[in-house]
């Protein structure tokens, strides 16, 4: 199960991502699209380690769904990363301005 | 491209003889089943191959799992991932000796904390159409694959699941030609190596100085510490076979991508570093 400790929150929201990133952590963006709501916090500092699934179980913990309740994530506002698929593989070919940015949504949304 | 169309039919048509095994605690007649041998499409995903085999073993197990919704392979004691091609699975984790490949299929104890599950052929439809897409966003910024209909999205994957080369051949070309003679933007490609996580990376396939990019410079730049002493310590094996490092990497990306648009290639250490290239001579 995902807990918030696994994850930290990124307190320089509002500051540059690309001072100072903690060794082997990756910033991660998290955008609500569709109808899911929106997270309290958008900006969190993920393991590069951890992959898309432990992404999912974090997000559905945080808005309080269920496990068995449907989740996507979006890359690029393209494809959807399969579970197992690491975060350190998705920032090296996608992220940009130093962060990943995740589209989430509870219902399909791009293919 | 056409020139090797004869090389994509073989990559297409390559089979590997699977002799499947019932899990015998999970046997409940008094008569135990015998192997089903089947021969498997290399490029294929097992969950699109396996509805025979569902059927011949369901009635040697519990009523409540013989529809299958709780399926899973393992192979020496370690589940096989569905949603990697059957030819990946097979070059990273065995041997050509020993052919068959002997696999134990399970209808009960799913080991949700190592795979994912797979109860439904859409659900690897989504995952092997996502993949593509990923694929195109890495060669052409997701523009070929979004310009497409619908109707040629759902040929690719028909091709796949029904085996048709020229089905999916004839809007997959789309996804691989250059769009006004550019090269692909960057190489799709994943590494894999024995009981660790795939690693990918961007690479393009032109060097700075506008030279194709080869198998060796990917494999250098994404294991900087493969090199000693001139020698490569590492040996990359994908649909069987072992392409020589000097390979142009576009060219690969061509012709010896997956369905998926990947290249999904294995990475071994190579057995001698006595200078001799014993594996691929």
């Amino acid at each position: 199960m995902a807990t918030t400790g696994d994850v930290e929150s990124d307190k320089s929201e509002s500051k540059d991502t690309t001072d100072s990133p903690q060794a082997g952590k990756i910033d991660i963006l998290l955008k609500a699209t569709g109808d899911a709501p929106i997270l309290k916090k958008r900006k969190w500092l993920v393991e590069g380690e951890k992959d898309i699934g432990f992404i999912l179980n974090f997000v559905k913990h945080s808005l309080k769904m269920e496990r068995n309740e449907c989740l996507f994530i979006y890359i690029n506002q393209a494809f959807a990363p399969a579970p197992d698929q690491k975060i350190k593989n998705l920032y090296s070919c996608f992220g940009s301005d130093g962060k990943l940015i995740l589209h989430y949504s509870k219902t399909p949304a791009w293919g | 491209m056409t020139e090797d169309k004869e090389l994509l039919r073989e990559i297409w048509f390559a089979k590997i003889p699977v002799c499947f095994h019932l899990a015998s605690e999970e046997i409940v007649n008094f008569q135990k089943p015998d192997p089903y041998y089947l021969m498997c499409p290399r490029i294929t995903y097992f969950p699109l191959v396996l509805d025979k085999v569902v059927k011949y073993f369901s009635r040697f197990v519990d009523s409540s799992k013989q529809q299958g919704i709780d399926i899973w392979i393992e192979y020496e004691g370690n589940p096989v991932k569905w949603h990697y091609p059957i030819g990946l699975s097979w070059d990273l984790i065995c041997d050509e000796a020993s052919l068959p490949w002997n696999l134990i299929i399970h209808f009960d104890n799913f080991p949700d904390d190592e795979l994912v599950r797979c109860n439904s052929r859409a659900l690897v439809q989504s995952m092997f159409m996502s993949t593509i897409k990923e694929a195109d966003a890495l060669k052409h910024r997701s523009q070929i694959i979004s310009a497409m209909q619908k109707k040629e999205h759902n040929q690719l994957w028909h091709g796949l699941q029904e085996e048709k080369f020229e089905q999916f051949w004839a809007v997959n070309v789309k996804l691989m030609e250059h769009t006004n003679n550019e090269p692909f933007r960057c190489i799709p490609f994943r590494f894999y190596q024995l009981n660790q996580p795939y690693i990918q990376r961007l690479f393009k396939p032109l060097s700075e100085n506008g030279t194709p990019n080869t198998l060796g410079d990917l494999v250098r730049q994404v294991f900087p510490s493969s090199i000693e002493d001139d020698n490569e310590k590492l040996t990359v094996l994908t649909h069987g076979i072992q392409p020589p490092f000097e390979t142009p990497i576009h060219w690969m990306s061509e012709h010896l991508s997956y369905p998926d648009n990947f290249l999904h290639l294995c990475v071994f250490p190579r057995k001698s570093c006595s200078g001799t290239n014993q594996k691929s001579s």
